[in-house]
C-alpha cells in the first residue's frame, strides 16, 4: 500500500530546514522532514562539566571528521586548507553555532554592478528585510538598535543587548579613539528570558551546545512548533538520493535508516536544506540517465562556487584580567569598518571583524594554532599569561566564488550507510589573501590602541569552514544558475534548495540570519503560490 | 585494536605509568609556586581524562611505548617527527589532567565556566561613556548600492538619545518569538 505522499519532503533538520518547515505547517501544508541525526538533550552538553574542553576535541569538536559520529558524513578535504565545519541533528549546525547574528550589507548583493567583479544577486537587501524581522523574531535577538553600518530599520531587535565584557569595552574604547567603526554584536542568544527559553549566563560553551536553551538553535525555536502542528521529522534516516518521474518532477527521496534499510518518502514538492555541501552531495548523487550530471544541474554549476570566508585570528594579550573565558562565544562587539570596497587597498570587498571570548586552559595551555607552545617551567608564566587575558579579533573575509572552489563525489570514501562522501576542492584567492593581510595589520592596530602588549595572528586557520555557501546559486538565468529568484530549481519545478547553497556571492558576514530570511521568503512564496505549483500525478 | 578496558587505568602498565609521569614532569613542573604535572596526574585525574575521552587510550600508550627510551626530551623529538597524534594525545593527557585538578584551577584563579547572571536593564558603560554616540556622529556608512557611495539620510540620528526618541517600535511580534506575518 502507498501512502499519501506529502506536501513537502524537507531534506535537513537544520536552520534553513527548520524555518520552513515551521511555516509550512503554519500553512496548513503535510511536512515531513528527513534528517540524518538525532534530537538531542541539553541537560548532555559538555559546556558545564569538568570535562568541556576534553569532549569538545571529539565528540563535540565542530568537524563532522574529527566527530566521526554514525549520523555524520565523512568529508574528502585533502584538497582544501579549510576543512568544512556542521553538526549533524535536529537543530542542524546551529547546535553548535555561535549564534552571531549580523546581517548581509546593502552592497553585498550588487557586487558585480559596484565592484565589477562575480555577480549580482536577482534580489536585495530590502527585499529581504521583512524577512529579517520575522526571522529576528522566531531566532530571538539581542541588539542595540541604531548600527549606522546598515540602512535605518523600522523594527528593533526583540531584546536588550547582551553584555560585551571587559575585552569588548576595552577594544570599544579603542575603536572609538582610532574613529573606527564598532557595535554591540548581534545575537541569537537571548538577553532576557524569551519564547520559553532562558537568559544567558555567559558560560561561552556556545559551540558545545546550550546547556541553558538560551541560544536559538531550530530544535528549540522551530521543530517543537512545527511538530505540534503536524509536521512529522523522521531522525536517523540519511537521504540517499532523489527521484524524478519521467517528466522531470521530483517524486520524494530515497533513504537509509540507521539498520541500513531502506525507504522511500513519497512528497509533492522537495526541499533541499542540508546546507552547501549536504544539498550539492545530494543533488550529485541523483544523477540518472535523464540528468547523468546531477539533478538540477543542467547549468553545470550544482557543487559549484564554494564559498566558506577565509579566517583569521588576531588575538591581543593585555597586563589586567579580562576573565575572557567568560561571555557569549556568538561576538562581544564587531567592527565593519573596514568592510566595503576601497581599491586603494589592493583588493575589492572586505571583511566582518568580530570580537570573541578567549577560552579555558587546557585550550591556552596546549599548543596554539599558530603553532606556539611553552612547556618546562615557563610554561605556568604562559598560562598565566594568556588565561582570561585576552581579547581576539576574529576577521570574516569575504570569499568571490570561483567554479575551481566545488564539490564532487568520492569515489573511495563512503559513509556508514554506504552513500559517497563529498571532496572539497579549494583554495584561497589572491583577493582574499590580500584581503586578510590588509585587515591583520589593522586588527593588529586596534588592539595596539586597546593596549595589548603582545598580538598573536593566526592566518588561515583550518578549522574554520563554519559558513558553508554558494553550490546552487541563485539567479535569473537557467544557463548560468541552480535555482531562481523564489528558490526553486530551474530543471525541475517542484524542487527548492533553501539552505546556503543559493548564496550569489558569499558577504563578508556570517551567513545565518541572512539564509533564514530567505528560506522564510521561499517559504511565503511557495504558500502564494500553491495552486500554481506543478506536482507529480 | 585493542579493547579498552572498563578502568582506562588497567590498560597502562607499571613502566608506561612511570614514562607518563616522567614526562608529564618535563612538560609542566614545579615551578612558580605551582605543582608539577607529575604530582597532580594520579589515578584519579588521568581515569578523569581516560574516561572522557576513550579515544586518547589508544595513542596514549603508543606514546608511552618503552621502545622510545628513557631518554623524555628524545622520546619528545621522536613523536613530535614521526607521530604528532601520539604526542597530541600525550599532551592532551597531561595538560586535561592537571588542569582539571581543583587546587590547579584554585592557583590559577580560574573557576570553570561559571554561570553570570546578565543584568540586561543596566545601562551599559559604553552608552555612559559616549562610545556609541562616537559611533553615530560620524552618520550611516553603508554603501548605497544605487549610488555606490556612501548613503546619505539627512535625518539619521546622530546619538544614541536621538536614536531613541525616534524609536523603531517594538517587535509587532511580541516577545514570544511567534511570527505573525
Ligand atoms: C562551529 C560553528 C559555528 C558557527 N557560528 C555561526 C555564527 O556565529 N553565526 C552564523 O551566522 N553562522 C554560524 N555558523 C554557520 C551556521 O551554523 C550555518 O550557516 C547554518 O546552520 C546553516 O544552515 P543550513 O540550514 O544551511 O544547514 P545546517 O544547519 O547545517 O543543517 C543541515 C542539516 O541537514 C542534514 N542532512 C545533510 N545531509 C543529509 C542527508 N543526506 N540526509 C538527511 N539529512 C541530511 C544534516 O544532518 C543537518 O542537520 C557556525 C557553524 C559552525 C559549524
Ligand atoms: S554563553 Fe549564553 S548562549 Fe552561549 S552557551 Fe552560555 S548560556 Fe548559552
Amino acid at each position: 500500500m502507498t501512502a499519501e505522499p506529502a506536501d513537502v519532503l524537507i531534506i535537513g533538520a537544520g536552520a534553513s530546514g527548520g524555518v520552513v518547515a515551521l511555516r509550512l505547517a503554519q500553512a496548513g501544508f503535510k511536512v515531513v522532514c528527513l534528517e540524518q541525526g538525532e534530537w538531542l538533550d541539553r541537560a548532555d552538553y559538555p559546556g558545564d562539566k569538568l570535562d568541556w574542553e576534553l569532549k569538545s576535541r571529539k565528540d563535540w569538536a565542530t568537524s563532522p571528521n574529527v566527530r566521526g559520529l554514525v549520523q555524520d558524513y565523512p568529508i574528502v578535504e585533502d584538497d582544501s586548507p579549510v576543512s568544512p565545519l556542521m553538526y549533524n541533528a535536529v537543530g542542524g549546525s546551529t547546535i553548535i553555532f555561535a549564534g552571531a547574528w549580523p546581517r548581509a550589507l546593502p552592497s553585498d548583493f550588487r557586487v558585480r554592478s559596484l565592484d565589477g567583479v562575480a555577480d549580482d544577486w536577482p534580489i536585495d537587501y530590502f527585499d529581504l528585510l521583512p524577512y529579517f524581522y520575522r526571522t529576528d523574531r522566531q531566532f530571538g535577538v539581542s541588539g542595540l538598535p541604531g548600527d549606522p553600518a546598515y540602512p535605518p530599520d523600522t523594527e528593533d531587535a526583540p531584546m536588550p543587548p547582551l553584555p560585551i565584557g571587559s575585552a569588548g569595552l576595552k577594544v570599544a574604547r579603542a575603536q572609538t579613539k582610532l574613529g573606527w567603526h564598532w557595535w554591540p554584536e548581534f545575537n541569537s542568544i537571548n538577553s532576557t528570558p524569551y519564547d520559553g527559553r532562558r537568559q544567558c549566563v555567559q558560560r561561552s560553551t556556545c559551540q558545545s551546545g546550550c546547556n541553558e536553551g538560551a541560544k536559538a538553535s531550530t530544535d528549540l525555536t522551530h521543530w517543537p512548533k512545527a511538530v505540534a502542528l503536524g509536521a512529522r521529522l523522521v531522525t536517523g534516516a540519511r537521504v540517499r538520493r532523489i527521484e524524478t518521474d519521467a517528466s522531470g518532477l521530483a517524486t520524494g527521496a530515497t533513504w537509509i535508516d540507521r539498520d541500513g534499510t531502506e525507504h522511500f518518502e513519497a512528497a509533492r514538492v522537495v526541499i533541499l536544506a542540508a546546507n552547501a555541501i549536504g544539498t550539492p552531495r545530494l543533488l550529485l548523487l541523483s544523477s540518472s540517465p535523464n540528468h547523468p550530471d546531477g539533478l538540477a544541474n543542467s547549468s553545470g554549476l550544482v557543487g559549484k562556487r564554494l564559498m566558506m570566508h577565509p579566517f583569521a585570528n588576531v588575538g591581543g594579550l593585555f597586563e589586567e584580567p579580562l576573565m575572557s573565558w567568560q561571555g557569549q562565544f556568538g561576538d562581544l562587539i564587531e567592527s565593519l569598518e573596514f568592510y566595503e570596497t576601497d581599491e586603494k587597498r589592493g583588493f575589492v570587498r572586505g571583511a566582518r571583524w568580530g570580537l570573541a571570548p578567549t577560552g579555558g586552559p587546557i585550550n591556552t595551555a596546549l599548543p596554539s594554532r599558530a603553532g606556539e607552545q611553552v612547556w618546562g617551567a615557563d610554561h605556568h608564566g604562559h598560562v598565566r599569561a594568556h588565561l582570561g587575558h585576552g581579547a581576539n579579533w576574529g576577521l570574516f573575509a569575504e570569499d568571490l566564488p570561483d567554479e575551481a572552489n566545488h564539490i564532487t563525489l568520492s569515489t573511495t570514501v563512503a559513509d556508514t550507510s554506504g552513500i559517497a562522501a563529498p571532496e572539497i576542492h579549494y583554495r584561497m584567492s589572491d583577493n582574499s589573501r590580500r584581503m586578510l593581510d590588509f585587515h591583520i595589520e589593522r586588527a593588529k592596530e586596534s588592539l595596539d590602541a586597546a593596549g595589548a602588549y603582545k598580538i598573536e595572528v593566526d592566518r588561515l586557520m583550518r578549522y574554520s569552514g563554519w559558513h558553508l555557501l554558494g553550490t546552487a546559486r541563485m539567479g535569473d538565468d537557467p544557463a548560468v544558475s541552480v535555482v531562481d529568484r523564489w528558490n526553486r530549481a530551474h530543471d525541475v519545478p517542484n524542487l527548492y534548495v533553501v539552505d546556503g547553497s543559493c548564496f550569489v556571492t558569499s558577504s563578508g558576514v556570517n551567513p545565518t540570519s541572512t539564509i533564514v530570511a530567505i528560506a522564510l521568503r521561499a517559504a511565503d512564496h511557495m504558500i502564494e503560490t500553491r495552486f500554481e505549483q506543478r506536482v507529480p500525478v | 585494536m585493542s579493547a579498552v578496558a572498563a578502568d582506562p587505568l588497567a590498560s597502562l602498565d607499571a613502566g608506561e605509568r612511570a614514562n607518563l609521569s616522567a614526562i608529564a614532569d618535563r612538560l609542566i613542573p614545579a615551578a612558580h609556586g605551582m605543582p608539577s604535572a607529575a604530582d597532580v596526574l594520579g589515578d584519579d585525574r588521568l581515569r578523569f581524562v581516560l574516561n572522557a575521552r576513550p579515544d586518547l587510550v589508544e595513542p596514549l600508550r603508543v606514546a608511552l611505548r618503552s621502545e622510545h627510551g628513557g631518554d623524555v626530551a628524545a622520546r619528545l623529538d621522536i613523536l613530535g617527527r614521526d607521530d604528532p597524534a601520539a604526542l597530541g594525545a600525550l599532551q592532551l593527557v597531561v595538560v586535561a589532567g592537571y588542569y582539571t585538578d581543583g587546587r590547579v584551577r584554585e592557583l590559577i584563579e580560574y573557576p570553570g565556566q561559571v554561570a553570570i547572571e546578565i543584568r540586561s536593564w543596566e545601562y551599559p558603560a559604553y552608552l555612559e561613556e559616549g562610545l556609541i554616540d562616537a559611533v553615530m556622529a560620524r552618520g550611516p556608512t553603508w554603501r548605497d548600492p544605487t549610488t555606490g557611495e556612501r548613503a546619505v539620510i539627512p535625518d539619521a540620528p546622530r546619538t544614541y538619545e536621538e536614536r531613541w526618541s525616534t524609536d523603531a517600535g517594538s517587535p509587532e511580534g511580541g516577545p514570544d518569538g511567534n511570527d505573525r506575518a
